[in-house]
């Protein structure tokens, strides 16, 4: 009764959302970035702000700003 | 009054204008196949093709003792002039200087915009290589 009907939500809706958020990007390779997402496009090439680089649970880099080129990535997920 | 920042702030709206900001900048590639590139970048496009220059290429290996059967990590290292990447070999570039530790550009203050801020004419440098013709 009360619900109002849902806007037509879609995958880039979402990435839209978390645009300056923290998230977690795992690549193909297992590899995990987390950072605040600065931007995204269509490719899903992502940039990054501190970024920290964990391979198999562990921390082994921390980076400023990223790049990532989009074919890699497996999925992303707001953090936090 | 001027102004002492007369270009306008070029933000990053989109991940390739991170990439433009590096141009002329060292940088550092992760590649596939457990490779890794520093260099200074001299060019790239929309596949994320590169053109780097004085760059050291590091190669990681795994070899596996057949007796012994441990793990030991080797690192190969070359040095070239000038090296071309084809884009889809790219997994991550960014540069590792201090200044990039730092948020992007948009939230420097001008001092540290205009000392890593490439000039703005190398904003119109042209794209060599473009793939994307015929």
């Amino acid at each position: 009764m009360a619900d109002t009907v849902q806007p037509k939500k879609t995958p880039s809706d979402f990435l839209g959302a978390i645009i300056g958020h923290p998230v977690l990007v795992k690549l193909n390779s297992g590899i995990i970035y987390k950072g605040v997402l600065a931007c995204l496009d269509g490719y899903m090439n992502i940039a990054l702000e501190q970024t920290e680089e964990y391979a198999n649970g562990q921390l082994k880099n921390k980076y400023g700003d990223a790049f990532i080129r989009g074919n890699n990535v497996l999925y992303i997920s707001a953090a936090e | 009054m001027a102004d002492t920042v007369t270009a306008p702030i070029t933000s990053v709206e989109e991940p390739l204008d991170l990439v433009r900001l590096c141009l002329d900048e060292h940088i550092y590639v992760k590649l596939r196949g457990d490779r890794e590139v520093r260099g200074r970048l001299h060019a790239f496009d929309q596949h994320l093709n590169l053109v780097l220059g004085d760059v050291e290429e590091t190669i990681t290996t795994v070899e596996l003792d057949p007796e012994t059967k441990e793990e030991s990590v080797h690192t190969t290292n070359r040095k070239m002039d000038m090296l071309f990447v084809r884009g889809d070999g790219v997994i991550l570039g960014l540069i590792p200087s201090i200044l990039y530790t730092a948020p992007l550009p948009k939230k420097l203050d001008n001092h540290a915009i205009n000392l890593f801020r490439p000039p703005r004419e190398r904003y119109e440098t042209p794209i060599l290589f473009d793939l994307s013709k015929d």
